[in-house]
């Protein structure tokens, strides 16, 4: 028997697992072509595609709650802050109508001013921000699971939609172009 | 021993009135579902995808000649200017003689979410210009534009100034970085590309938060005391549930629109250094240069009087006039102040112009 060299012997091995490969995924694509028209079918890659959205979820739920709590902790020391002053403003505790009546305006005044600056701050917009764009990257990741869902029912996904809305609009705009060409045209007739 | 009560009888009294008079409001006054905000007179002009151009019946014999168009703000609806007969703007226009028309924009879908500054200056604004002037066989219009409103009109104005006779900006949003609301605060930290290409178009639900940060306390709760307080003041109540319903009412905002304003409005601050662009057409002030009456409220908590006043300066115009009122947003065009004073000084100024 005529011996072989190490590169043929690679070569073997190399042609041998892909004749297996590719004859294993023949042999079972049969069964799965059974269900190629229902819901279940690229189960695997849709269960995936579910599980990694599932994952970066809990990644920005991190950074969600983070900012939200940021949020929360400006809002109850801005609160101490002005109920503190109103303290000082007016220390009794109002006795009839009139003394009740000036007290809630005192603590009014205090509290829209004092949460007015909150809002107005830099630090305030900033953390909203983040905390909005958080809110949206786990939208992002609904919308990309409800896409998932949306192709293995043969709908189409958002991104799909969007596109036809936007020829659609550029449609419109064409149209509109058009008729007004047209309108200039026809009084210059 | 006899034991003496400190409470005040009176401040038992309040209690318990106030007590009454929330048992008794739904008996009093009507739900705001069943209040019609509509009440002065009109036709519907025109119709372009959702926006309808509303045509106000005249309600004097004789009218003045060059017809008024006003551009409603994109935020809440164009109810808030014929509110109530006693407080409408339009109503008192009409009185005055001025043939009016006036922009509703509709209820944008998801299918309009890349509708943006053209399609609303080019397009439709122009569109119904065109057509007022065709109906009216006039060359030039006089021209409204009310908060956001005003944003696209001055830059419809810069854009067409052949086609407006005068302008009247009200409350403009013009220019973002001088802005000291709290609104303007917001904007500048949105991630406004995101948020558009998630959501589409921008929720009114996000619009009803941006208010309620506005004077909480006041806007939140004493508001809502004073109603009660007042529940059998029926004029007081009518109006307030009239504002009310209003101001629940927000159609959401076309995605692409919504991103180009908070950009080249509130974070590159475009429009009033001339630098905005709307297909492709620089949006230059300097070419705004006929009549022009620039309305203020110096309490305006939504857009600031250091966001509306450079417009004046900015402007080509050699007849320009500025007024400042002590009044808020709201109360320079439905209250009556803007029936006293508002808008009997915009009437004399456009009579002379029209």
């Amino acid at each position: 028997m005529k011996s072989q060299s190490p590169e043929e012997t690679v070569e073997y091995y190399k042609h041998l697992s892909l004749f297996w490969t590719d004859l294993i995924h023949l042999m079972s694509s049969k069964p799965q072509a059974l269900g190629s028209t229902g819901p279940m079918r690229a189960f695997a890659a849709n269960s995936k595609k579910v599980a990694t959205e599932l994952i970066q979820i809990n990644e920005n739920l991190i950074g969600f709650n983070q900012f939200l709590t940021e949020y929360y902790k400006e809002l109850a020391e801005t609160w101490n802050e002005a109920q503190k002053k109103v303290n000082l403003k007016a220390p009794k505790v109002p006795q009839d109508v009139e003394q009740i009546e000036a007290f809630k305006r005192i603590w009014i005044d205090i509290f829209d001013n004092d949460f007015t600056e909150l809002f107005d701050s830099k630090k305030f917009g900033e953390n909203y921000g983040k905390l909005v764009s958080k809110e949206l990257e786990l939208t992002k990741h609904w919308n990309n699971i409800t896409n998932v869902i949306l192709q293995s029912v043969n709908l189409p996904s958002k991104e799909e939609i969007d596109e036809v809305y936007k020829e659609l609009h550029s449609l419109k705009k064409r149209i509109t172009k058009l008729e007004i060409e047209l309108k200039k045209s026809s009084g210059k007739n | 021993m006899t034991h003496e009560s400190s409470v005040d009888p009176k401040l038992v009294e309040e209690i318990l009135k106030f007590n009454k008079n929330v048992l008794e409001a739904p008996k009093l006054v009507p739900a705001p579902d069943e209040i019609v905000l509509e009440v002065t007179p009109h036709d519907v002009a025109q119709e372009m995808d959702k926006v309808r151009l509303l045509h106000y019946k005249p309600l004097t014999d004789k009218q003045h000649k060059t017809p008024l168009l006003i551009s409603y703000a994109l935020i809440n609806r164009y109810h808030i200017l014929d509110i109530q007969p006693e407080k409408s703007w339009v109503r008192n226009l009409l009185q005055q003689g001025f043939d009016v028309y006036m922009l509703d924009w509709g209820t944008p879908t998801a299918m309009d979410k890349y509708l943006d500054f053209d399609d609303y200056i080019n397009g439709y604004l122009d569109g119904a210009v065109e057509f007022i002037k065709n109906e009216s066989s006039v060359e030039k219009i006089s021209l409204q534009g009310y908060c956001t409103g005003a944003t696209l009109a001055t830059a419809y104005t810069a854009l067409h100034p052949d086609s407006v006779k005068n302008y009247i900006a009200t409350a403009p949003v013009i220019d973002g970085w001088r802005d000291t609301t709290v609104i303007s605060n917001l904007a500048k930290n949105m991630d406004v590309d995101k948020m558009v290409e998630v959501i589409g178009n921008m929720p009114p639900e996000f619009m009803y938060y941006c208010f309620s940060v506005l004077k909480p306390f006041e806007q939140g709760i004493e508001k809502y005391v004073k109603f009660f307080k007042n529940i059998d003041n029926k004029k007081f109540v009518d109006s307030f549930l009239r504002v009310e319903k209003w101001l629940s009412d927000t159609p959401p905002i076309p995605g692409e629109l919504f991103k180009q304003w908070i950009k080249d409005i509130y974070q590159d601050n475009l429009l009033i250094q001339n630098k905005m662009y709307v297909n492709n057409s620089l949006i230059d002030l300097k070419k705004i240069d006929m009549p022009i009456f620039t309305q203020v409220a110096v309490g305006d908590h939504l857009v600031s009087p250091e966001c509306s006043m450079p417009l004046h300066y900015a402007v080509g115009s050699e007849d320009k006039t500025l007024r400042m009122y002590p009044t808020g947003h709201v109360g320079m065009i439905a209250s009556s102040l803007s029936q006293k004073k508002v808008l009997p000084e915009l009437g004399q100024w456009l009579l002379e112009r029209s």
